[in-house]
């Protein structure tokens, strides 16, 4: 009938425009509401990214060995829980996995818990670590001083510069004393903290046995590369129906078997991700609670557009509008004081690890925060009473 | 030949449900045409501000019919309304209802811009109606800038946006001195005989009768008194009409 016309403009693109440089006059005409906004939201942004990055970097280490490490595959004791908590098994089974079809290469691989005898005559608690020092198939991968091939002798280790402390700052050429044998450091390496927090040891495969309870003739873990052309899911079914007593798992199904682990099962994990939590609820009713105060504050302006021809959906586009401004501008600037955040806690020696896709995500929360904070806002509007802006 | 713009047809208007209802504008019947000025007075309650609102399509009647441009409109939903409201009507409030964080030509163009127009013709339109009104010279100045009578006048360009044929004012000089409320007033008959347009003013202020065409008495929700001008009575008893 007579509006058909109407419509269009009223679903103009430069309509909209107008509907959103309105929601921005508004929200930057209230100054002191919208910094308030902003503080909730960076407030929110800030310990998501914080949480969230200290506790990928707490993952990461639950598995730094597995992901260095170039195997394809690793085979473990049955039902194992993590990484850290490897248990020994036969030898024997490196030879069957040699002759299975695909094996590029299988190498006996240890990890076990020790004890260091500390200067101060206390005891520390280790993990060796025992690769194949001809190979160097799960060798240090960061070396900031020593030789490699020292570990080829006796005794012979290598200790992570991150663990210097802790162990009592030795230097290279000390003696130390590990479960009643003597050891001496040959070098320093980089980036291999485990997870735990009892320092990794590295030596060779057989040096490892001795300073272990490893007894002789077993392994704790067996790494293997799939040969080209070969299925890594093909060659590690074939291993787990040909080898028995043993677990075989992908890089990837072992790294992350052990951190999730460490994330779900101690709820460690769980601690860091409920702060996180936290952050984006008290986030949201603070943004919530501006935007609503702003909407209330509004009211009249909104009854206003409505008596002059606005719709109920052109309200509430200028309420999402806001919430969106004040993400975009809440997220930015919040990911900037996480920057400052993250620099200071690098200087104390705590680190983040914040990939891209957890940034993408963390911004999708944060506007899925803000737009759900103008929920009640659009119920306040729906239920404007007309005379409102006709009373004085 | 005037023709007829808004008709309203034994409307009622009940607020409240069981115990605590007012009936607030109770069957009252009008029939108005283009390029009058009409004033509606009445004491307070007796449901002025509802008769405005239904006549502006922002409220619904309880029952009757209430017609525009011969369309019906009382049965149309909350989507069309809007629509309506956009083509058909401007409103002036007593208390101005600009938006505080627009100056006067912003006003004015975010009126302009939800009936359609947009861009540098929003922005020219907009310019054009604040010199209608003789605030050429405060385009750029934000509300609180702007004195009572200056505020009502962007009020008033922002009413005219898009040319409505109606305009419906409650009590626009509510808040302004008798001289300028005055003005406001010449203002809006000027509106309504220069540009054949229907203004439907409530006012408490019986000293601006002499401008209108006709007056309306409201009293406990229905019309008990319709007066016209004098000379314009002249005219109908010698049988010619306007
Ligand atoms: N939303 C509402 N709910 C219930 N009752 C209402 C509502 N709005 C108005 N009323 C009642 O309806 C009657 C008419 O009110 P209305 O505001 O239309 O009067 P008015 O003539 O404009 O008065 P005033 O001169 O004081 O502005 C009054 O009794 C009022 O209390
Ligand atoms: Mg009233």
């Amino acid at each position: 009938m007579i509006l058909r016309e109407e419509e269009s403009a009223w679903q103009a693109e430069e309509f909209k425009a107008t509907m959103v440089s309105l929601a921005k006059k508004n929200l930057f005409h209230d100054r002191v509401r919208f910094l308030v906004a902003l503080i909730g939201i960076q407030f929110a942004v800030v310990l998501m990214t914080l949480q969230i990055g200290f506790l990928l970097k707490f993952m990461t280490n639950a598995s730094v060995l597995i992901d260095h490490i170039e195997a394809d595959l690793w085979i473990t004791a049955k039902n194992l829980k993590n990484f850290d908590f490897g248990l020994p098994f036969s030898e024997q089974k490196l030879y069957e996995a040699r002759r299975a079809p695909g094996v590029l290469w299988a190498e006996r691989f240890l990890m076990g818990f020790s004890y260091w005898k500390m200067p101060d005559g206390g005891q520390e608690t280790i993990q060796v670590i025992g690769f194949n020092p001809e190979t160097r198939i799960g060798a240090p991968w960061d070396i900031v001083e020593g030789d490699l091939t020292d570990v080829k002798y006796f005794n012979q280790i290598f200790i992570d510069e991150a663990d210097r402390a802790r162990l009592g700052f030795p230097r290279v050429g000390d003696e130390v004393e590990i479960i009643g044998q003597r050891a001496r450091i040959a070098g320093i390496t980089r980036g291999a903290k485990s997870f735990t927090g009892s320092p990794f040891v590295f030596t060779s495969f057989k040096n490892a046995l001795k300073l272990s309870f490893i007894p002789p003739g077993q392994t704790v873990y067996i790494l293997v590369k799939v040969a080209p052309g070969y299925a890594v899911e093909e060659v590690k079914q074939y291993l787990a129906e040909t080898l028995t007593g043993v677990d075989v798992y992908t890089k990837r199904e072992f790294s992350w078997k052990s951190r999730r682990y460490w994330l779900l099962v101690t709820g460690a994990g769980i601690a860091l991700l409920s702060t996180a939590l936290l952050g984006l609820l008290i986030g949201t009713i603070i943004v919530g609670q501006t935007i609503y105060a702003s909407t209330i504050d509004h009211l009249r302006e909104f009854g206003t557009l409505k008596a002059i021809g606005a719709s109920n959906a052109d309200l509430y586009r200028i309420i999402i509008a806001q919430a969106l401004i004040v993400a975009l501008i809440g997220y930015a600037t919040g990911m900037l004081l996480s920057r400052i955040f993250l620099h200071v806690a690098r200087r104390a020696g705590l680190e983040a690890y914040l990939p891209p896709e957890v940034l993408l995500a963390i911004f999708g929360l944060t506007v899925l925060m803000c737009v759900s904070a103008s929920i009640i806002s659009i119920y306040k509007i729906t239920k404007l009473d007309p005379a409102l802006v006709f009373r004085s | 030949m005037s023709r007829t713009v808004l008709v309203l047809d034994r409307v009622s208007k009940v607020y409240g449900e069981g115990a605590s209802t007012v009936i607030a504008v109770r069957d009252v019947s009008l029939e108005l045409t283009e390029g009058r000025f009409v004033l509606l007075m009445g004491p307070s309650g007796s449901g002025k501000t509802t008769l405005l609102l239904l006549m502006g399509c922002l409220l619904k009647p309880t029952r009757g019919r209430l017609f525009l441009f011969e369309h019906e409109v009382s049965a149309l939903d909350e989507r069309t309304l809007p629509l309506l409201r956009r083509r058909y009507i401007g409103f002036v409030f007593q208390t101005f209802n600009l938006f505080p964080a627009l100056t006067a030509l912003e006003n004015v163009e975010l009126a302009l811009n939800l009936k359609g127009i947009t861009g540098r013709r929003a922005r020219q339109q907009a310019a054009e109606l604040l010199a209608r009104v003789g605030l050429g010279e405060r385009l750029h100045f934000l509300p609180r800038d702007l004195s009572g009578g200056e505020k009502q006048r962007v009020a008033l360009a922002r009413a005219l946006a898009g040319d409505p044929p109606i305009l419906l004012a409650d009590e626009p000089t509510g808040m302004l001195d008798s001289r300028t409320g005055r003005q406001i007033v010449e203002l809006l008959a000027e509106l309504s005989r220069t540009e054949n347009r229907l203004v439907f003013m409530v006012t408490h202020d019986p000293r601006v009768r002499d401008l209108a065409d006709e007056v309306l008495v409201m009293e406990d929700g229905s019309i008990v008194a319709r007066e016209r001008a004098e000379e314009e009575m002249a005219a109908a008893s010698r049988g010619e009409r306007r």
